[in-house]
């Protein structure tokens, strides 16, 4: 019951460096919005205002979720799960097409995209599976079957949507989680070489977009008017910022609408042009604190538990800045993950925040945790 | 990270930090791969790219695929491309788009050129996206634009392939144009065209686009600040489209064309041993190649705007009364039916009584009395109005649908008509009122509601000539690639069988002969020696026709009262080889008028023929060495 009674320690020991460096992030983003669509004239809304919304109404279930003890909330950890896959399989069924790819549902005036939702009940759900399942011993590939159901029923889903960045994502999170927790070495031999048999087969799977791309980047050479094109303007973009930068709303690549996507998946590029060099490391050291931060808060939780739920949400943020700018950069394929707290994108919003909330939560509580 | 703390249970968090170690050092790997990239693109490219940003110099380009060539069966090339040079506007970074144009006009000048492109520059241009200036310009302009390049940053000569119609305004509606591809016909089509492309406006053309459009590519290319390309960055070939092989012989088409010296009308010549279409001629015609030369909106009017309508194919969706040519029907169903024989009279003096109205024959004081063949022959109408209304209208419908009348014959070209043969049935649905005799009577000359078109009666008399078979008209003989291998074929294509008896057919071809080579005959003006040409008159009445739409428009245009000229034949008599169909509006009698023409056709047919053994074995050499002439 204790869980229930609302406790002033936790503000007492309120995470600001945690909170300064995402609001931090934020407010970059947002201005790197307002730069990024500053010519796009024909919206009623601009696009940095909505941008301000989604991050107040990601802050407001952030401060949700950090005031409900990460315990109560792990006990409806399946749930959630549960709900999240039926959200897919609603997309399924009766999503919206944008792009080629189902991955929208409507709810009102909104857009809903479920599969980000999935990035942290998945982490949730893991969590728990693994908390409940404690040993002492590296897990066998037997004890880890349930787990990778659990992931493998929302990558499927949404690789069929398709949306290979954020099905990939999924996975490699897991294989993170999995690493972390610990795992006997003969299984991830086991599974390395099943999943160097299988790649013919799902290479059978993919989309012929996502094929392209990956032949593409393999050798670019192959395809410089398709999806090379991104990859080429993306780093003229960079390129072109030098060490300072041609300033704010100053990019010709972007403001010219040479980029494509330029506020969603490729949002960095505007940054690297306009702020060059130090703006981009001044950017990314800010994205390293918070990982490391997050580690930290990992390490110094009480419980396994916490230390899962907020290693798997840095996990998630990790990868998904390392794979986002090592596209923009033009040193990985471009699968089409969006940079956090940068690109526009109303759900990935929204469900980040509520990551960071659960991420104090557990912060928080490892000063109030004393059985 | 140095403090001690417990965790509550679960592995040791010893282990945990060890992770965490191999965790950090992965990640501040990753970091410095990053920086790294970012130092070598920023720092170190960093100049090199904002060149190239500075410039906007990469640039996304369609490249417009070659159309295939249109041959003739003889191939001989109709229809060929070329390139044409367009001068376009790149809008670039701000800098008065207008002032340029301006520097362009007085640059012009200086040459006593001068600027076609009147309009000011588009409000709201897309970076990047060209805007044309000029289509088609001559190779004066091409110098000037590319001489004063640095003085007008932006603006461009292009190159793209246009159709280039070599045989002109000779076979234009049936070959048609090309143009940029409409907002409707976007929307017809989604996946297969894209905006800017070419498509088939008309005819073979619109027809056949799919195969001939091919397919196109694309062009990654960098160009410095003037609009030059400094390098190309990659490319999507375009893939030429298919050549078309015509059963046309463009020889013959030409000489067709020329008979008409103009005058409105059509002709068709068809091989009645297979349905191929030899030659069809639409008149007036218009020069295709003006679509593709940046004319002036008033130079389309001249051709939209014509009430002749020239872009109209009338071999095919002209409608006219068939006239006398109808008579052969109406004979072949009264021998078949058992209405009369061979020696059956009728007393022609000149007018037939029907109720209180009186029809007349064309001859004035009459024929006295006529039995079938000279009633083919001298083109006694009399005659036929009694045999008409002994038929009844429903017997007359049944076999013209036989020949092919009143339906489309599906020949390979958009926008053919059907015609018209009534039927009671057919008038109580349409103007809810009982077919009255005296129409019978009408009709039974190919006046009254029967309406035809010049490609089905040439298919009809093919048929008898041939002893009975309808072949689909075919227009196109073969679709190949670019090498010359068969892509499709088409084969000739049974439509269906007259079934009738053979002492009819016999006794209609000898009629039809006897049109020509006999003294009386109204068809003489067609006569040639040792052809055999077959063949019947036909002068169909505008006026007097109050039910129809057309007659009654053109009745206040005074000359267009004139009837219509008509003129079907096929040679020779025994194993015929063509069968032409002629028709010249509001020119007058089908014997003086339309019979010459057809028999310039015939003409250029057999000597051509002697010219030329056999064009077939021609086909199959490659196609450099086989151009004839």
């Amino acid at each position: 019951m204790i869980f229930f009674k609302f406790d002033r320690r936790i503000f007492q020991y309120f995470d600001w460096t945690l909170l300064a460096l995402v609001l931090g992030i934020c407010a970059i983003g947002i201005i790197n919005i307002y730069s990024a669509v500053f010519s796009i004239s024909d919206r009623q809304i601009p696009l940095y205002l909505k941008q301000i919304q989604w991050v107040l109404l990601g802050s407001i279930f952030m401060m949700m979720v950090f005031l409900v003890d990460y315990r109560v909330i792990s006990e409806g950890a399946y749930v959630i799960y549960g709900i999240s896959v039926a959200l897919l399989v609603v997309v399924f069924l009766f999503g919206y097409t944008t792009h080629g790819s189902q991955r929208w549902i409507a709810l009102g005036g909104f857009s809903f995209q479920p599969s980000e939702l999935m990035k942290l009940t998945t982490i949730l759900a893991l969590s728990r599976y693994f908390d409940d399942h404690k040993s002492n011993e590296p897990y066998t590939l037997k004890e880890l079957f349930l787990p990778f159901l659990i992931v493998i029923v929302p990558f499927l889903l949404i690789l069929k949507q398709p949306d290979l960045g954020t099905a990939l994502v999924i996975i490699i999170v897991f294989a993170s989680i999995v690493f972390f927790i610990g795992v006997n070495w003969k299984s991830i031999a086991i599974v390395l070489a099943g999943g160097l048999m299988l790649m013919p087969i799902a290479w059978h799977f993919l989309k012929d977009y996502q094929k392209d791309r990956l032949i593409m980047f393999l050798n670019p050479d192959n395809d410089p008017l398709g999806a090379g094109y991104h990859i080429i303007q993306s780093m003229i973009a960079v390129g072109s910022g030098g060490l300072l930068g041609k300033g704010f709303l100053k990019g010709s690549q972007t403001q010219l609408k040479f980029l494509p996507e330029q506020q969603t998946d490729f949002v960095f590029s505007v940054f690297a042009e306009e702020w060059g060099f130090f703006g981009a490391l001044v950017l990314i050291i800010l994205f390293m604190s918070l990982i490391l931060w997050g580690l930290k808060i990992a390490l110094h939780s009480r419980d396994l538990l916490g230390t899962l739920i907020a290693f798997g949400i840095t996990a998630l943020i990790s990868w998904e800045v390392f794979i986002n700018i090592g596209m923009v950069l033009g040193i990985l394929p471009v699968v089409g993950i969006p940079l956090p707290f940068l690109s526009y994108g109303g759900s990935a919003m929204i469900v980040l925040m509520t990551a960071i909330g659960l991420l104090m939560n557990v912060s928080v509580r490892r000063f109030i945790l004393q059985r | 990270m140095a403090n001690r703390h417990n965790l509550l249970n679960g592995p040791e968090p010893a282990e945990f930090r060890q992770k965490l170690n191999i965790i950090i050092v992965v990640i501040l790997a990753a970091l410095t791969v990053l920086l790294a990239r970012l130092w070598y693109l920023q720092v170190i490219k960093g100049d090199d790219l904002k060149q190239r940003s500075e410039n906007n110099s990469i640039r996304f380009r369609n490249v417009m695929p070659l159309r295939g060539l249109i041959m003739d069966r003889n191939r001989h090339v109709v229809v060929d491309n070329r390139p044409s040079f367009d001068v376009l506007y790149m809008p670039g970074r701000g800098k008065y788009p207008d002032h340029l144009i301006e520097k362009l006009k007085v640059i012009y000048k200086r040459r006593s050129l001068e600027l076609s492109y009147d309009q000011s520059l588009p409000r709201q241009m897309k970076p990047y996206l060209p805007v044309k200036l000029e289509k088609n310009v001559g190779m004066e302009k091409v110098a000037v634009v590319e001489t004063n390049a640095l003085d007008l940053p932006g603006i461009y000569i292009d190159v793209s392939p246009v159709r280039l119609y070599l045989d002109g305004e000779t076979i234009a509606p049936i070959i048609g144009y090309t143009g940029e591809i409409s907002k409707e016909e976007l929307e017809k089509d989604e996946e297969e065209y894209a905006s800017g492309d070419i498509v088939g406006k008309h005819g073979v053309e619109k027809f056949l686009d799919p195969y001939i459009r091919g397919s196109r590519g694309a062009e990654l290319v960098e160009v410095n600040a003037y609009g030059k390309e400094i390098k190309n960055l990659g490319r999507i070939d375009p893939v030429s489209g298919y050549n078309i092989v015509l059963n046309i012989d463009a020889d013959l088409q030409k000489t067709a064309w020329e008979a008409f010296e103009n005058r409105p009308g059509a002709a068709v010549a068809l091989d009645p041993r297979n349905g191929a279409v030899l030659t069809m001629v639409s008149s007036p015609s218009f020069d295709p190649n003006l679509f593709n030369s940046g004319f002036s909106r008033e130079e389309w009017g001249k051709i939209a705007n014509n009430p002749l309508n020239p872009l109209s194919n009338r071999a095919i969706s002209g409608q006219y009364p068939p006239g006398s040519t109808y008579k052969m029907i109406v004979a072949a169903a009264a021998l078949e039916e058992g209405i009369i024989t061979p020696d059956t009279k009728f007393l022609c003096d000149g007018t037939y009584a029907f109720g209180n109205r009186t029809f007349r024959c064309w001859q004035k004081n009459g024929h006295g009395h006529i039995s079938l063949h000279r009633a083919i022959v001298e083109s006694c109408d009399v005659y036929f109005y009694n045999v008409g209304r002994l038929l009844g209208v429903d017997k007359i419908a049944h076999y013209a649908k036989l020949f092919g009348l009143g339906g489309v014959t599906g020949i390979d070209l958009p926008n053919e008509k059907s015609g018209l043969i009534p039927t009671k049935q057919w008038k109580l649905a349409k103007m809810k009122e009982p077919w009255q005799t005296g129409e019978t009577i009408s009709i039974s000359i190919g006046q009254g509601f029967d309406l035809v078109t010049p490609l089905q009666l040439a298919s009809a008399y093919s048929a008898l000539s041939n002893g009975g078979i309808l072949w689909q008209p075919q227009l196109v003989r073969s679709i190949e690639t670019m090498d010359g291998k068969i892509h499709k074929e088409f084969l000739p294509a049974k439509k269906g069988e007259l079934s009738l008896k053979k002492e009819t057919i016999d006794l209609l071809g000898h009629a039809l002969w006897g049109v020509v080579n006999e003294p009386t005959g109204t068809g003489k003006a067609a006569r040639r020696p040792n052809a055999d040409v077959c063949g019947k008159t036909g002068t169909s009445q505008v006026v007097g026709l109050p039910e129809n739409e057309r007659a009654r428009r053109e009745k206040k245009l005074g000359v267009l009262q004139r009837d219509h000229a008509l003129f079907v034949c096929f040679a020779p008599l025994k194993d015929p080889e063509i069968a032409v169909a002629v028709i010249v509006e509001n020119a007058g009698h089908g014997g003086s008028v339309a019979a010459p023409i057809a028999r310039k056709i015939l003409d250029a047919y057999f000597e051509g023929k002697k010219k030329i053994k056999q064009p077939e074995v021609v086909m199959l050499n490659p196609p450099a060495k086989s151009e004839h002439q």
